[in-house]
């Protein structure tokens, strides 16, 4: 999995600090592994989904052809699990490599 | 090109040759002067925020003319969900810059011409919506900045404009040939006009047969030759004058109004969008209005929630974070900005498709909307000021902070809590009496009252949509009336 997709949501009214979370994400990547937001580079293996708040209103139906895994990270839940924020980039880690 | 980068924009503002009158003074160089730059800015995140991955899903849409990404400010609403995406971003602008962003005013000027030069051909067999289209498409191509100008002098409130002394005092055509129209008048309250590319003019109000002069629409670049400026005052608005970044209370963002004087401003055909049809002016004025009493539910709500969260350091740099009545005030503020914020949404996914496709929101709750917005952020206003302290308006200045004599006096007598340096408090202290009296103040505060109507233009549309025979019949129902 050396490329996985990422896009935000508009981060209007963030529930959780979005790009803080991207940078613990990258620094748990295993070497050779990265997010790219360029939509051309897909469908990709997994992706990633962040938004700020539980309603995700970036989560939209045509996303679903750019990857065949999406993980959605809204507010502080991931895959509409309860997260606390200092422990999503771990569930997402699981998430990914699992 | 379809969007521009921020620094695009500001390089085609100074290429742009405005004809601005500020303090008694013609200005040269508005991009660079002291108190436009801060505006200017405002408007520039617009385009910033747009280039930035972690906001684009909000401040982009793909255009319905050309598949194309465009910034959402040159985007013709398709769905509930862009009306929803409208406010949300909206919300996130007034967030980032403290102030009003200026650039709303366009957007809801395009979809309110889109959707009624559509209808008007369609009934009189004009040919205005082609025009329009066109214009629209090199607007998105071009990512302009555009003024949607409504608002005219009005003079003697009591007659038509037809009727007025000065019949300039409504903008109207004062001659017409093959090539184009020219026209006379002038535009008040004019929101980021200086720091628009172009101009979208619209009728002030409903307009009867014998106004057919004034039911006008038309865009023109904004430094066209007969296109003058009176910038107009801000309370406090001379401190950005003074060279410090403190007694602003922010220094970086702003908003502005000019009057808009038109004097024999010629305009092709090509640019006109209604030109005596005076059954539609009324149409086009309620369809701009609705969408910019929308647009109040997100801006605003951004803006109050810069006022809370300085509220809320305000409170713990007195050290008063913990009192009990201060939270409550806190929580106070908040409901308050979340139901501007709810409205704006409920409008939105309310909204419906026009005859032209684009989507129209529920102007019902859009001017309850508004209506709220008339009083709540007075009352955020209100708290904050309680929560600040006094100190918000008798707080040395920034000059004597940091004189080499008197500082220390001001630095030790004006300090809170020990954990937090006596310059923070002040800049807190500052922004708070930016948003509540100071050039923010204009608005957050007089604009809630008057921008996009004032109250009573919103009781008049919450009379006429309110659906009270509805009602009347649910409660017949319920108490069993027979007659």
């Amino acid at each position: 999995m050396a490329l996985i997709g990422l896009k935000f949501c508009g981060g209007c009214n963030p529930q959780i600090d979005r790009l803080g979370l991207l940078e613990e994400i990258k620094k748990r990547l295993p070497p050779g592994c990265h997010l790219t937001l360029d939509q051309e580079t897909g469908p990709w293996e997994a992706a990633l989904l962040i938004c700020g708040c539980p309603t995700a209103c970036a989560d939209d139906p045509k996303l679903e052809a750019l990857s065949r895994c999406w993980i959605r990270i809204s507010g502080a839940m991931v895959e509409r699990e309860t997260t606390p924020e200092n422990k999503i980039a771990e569930a997402v880690m699981r998430k990914l490599f699992s | 090109m379809s969007q521009k980068t921020a620094e695009q924009y500001e390089e085609s503002l100074r290429k742009m040759n405005f004809r601005i009158f500020l303090l008694g003074e013609k200005v040269t160089n508005p991009v660079d002067h002291p108190v436009i730059r801060p505006s200017m800015n405002s408007v520039k995140m617009t385009y910033a925020l747009a280039q930035d991955p972690a906001h684009e899903d909000l401040m982009t849409a793909v255009s319905h003319l050309s598949g194309k990404k465009v910034n959402r400010f040159c985007h013709l609403h398709q769905s509930t969900e862009d009306l929803v995406k409208k406010v949300k971003m909206q919300r996130l602008l007034g967030q980032q810059t403290g102030s009003c962003f200026q650039r709303c005013v366009g957007m809801d000027a395009i979809n309110a011409v889109d959707s009624v030069t559509f209808e008007m051909d369609q009934k009189l067999g004009t040919g205005y919506h082609k025009r329009f289209s066109d214009f629209l498409g090199m607007m998105q191509e071009e990512d302009w900045t555009v003024d949607g100008a409504m608002t005219d002098p009005k003079g003697d409130r009591s007659l038509p404009p037809s009727r007025q002394a000065d019949p300039d005092l409504y903008v109207h055509v004062v001659d017409k040939n093959e090539r184009g129209i020219v026209v006379r008048g002038a535009k008040a309250h004019q929101t980021g006009a200086v720091n628009s590319h172009w101009i979208l003019v619209m009728p002030t109000m409903a307009m009867k047969k014998e106004d057919a002069e004034y039911a006008l629409s038309f865009a023109a670049p904004a430094d066209a030759e007969g296109i003058t400026y009176i910038y107009g005052r801000q309370s406090c608005d001379t401190r950005k004058l003074e060279g410090g970044a403190i007694d602003v209370g922010n220094a970086r963002f702003g908003g502005h109004e000019a009057l808009m004087v038109f004097e024999d401003l010629f305009v092709p055909w090509d640019y006109v969008f209604m030109c005596g049809e005076v059954e539609y002016s009324g149409l086009l004025v309620e369809r701009f209005a609705g969408y910019h009493r929308q647009s109040y539910g997100g801006c605003k709500a951004g803006v109050g929630d810069v006022l809370i969260g300085a509220a809320a350091l305000a409170a713990e740099f007195n050290g008063a974070a913990q009192a009990s009545h201060i939270k409550d005030k806190l929580i106070e503020m908040t409901h308050l900005n979340e139901t501007l914020y709810a409205c704006g949404i409920a409008c939105s996914a309310e909204g419906y498709k026009t005859a032209s496709g684009t989507y129209l929101i529920n102007l019902l709750l859009a001017n309850v909307c508004k209506q709220n917005v008339t009083r709540f952020p007075y009352e955020i206003a209100r708290l904050a000021e309680d929560i600040a302290g006094g100190l918000m308006v008798t707080l040395a200045s920034e000059k004597d902070l940091k004189h080499p004599q008197i500082g220390a006096l001001v630095e030790k007598y004006f300090k809170g809590v020990a954990s937090v340096s006596t310059e923070s408090r002040c800049r807190i202290l500052r922004l708070i009496e930016n948003l509540t009296l100071g050039t923010a103040a204009v608005g957050y505060r007089t604009e809630s009252m008057h921008g996009a109507g004032s109250p009573q233009a919103q009781r008049v549309m919450i009379a006429r949509q309110g659906n009270l025979e509805h009602k009347k019949k649910l409660a017949r129902a319920i108490a069993g009336l027979k007659e």
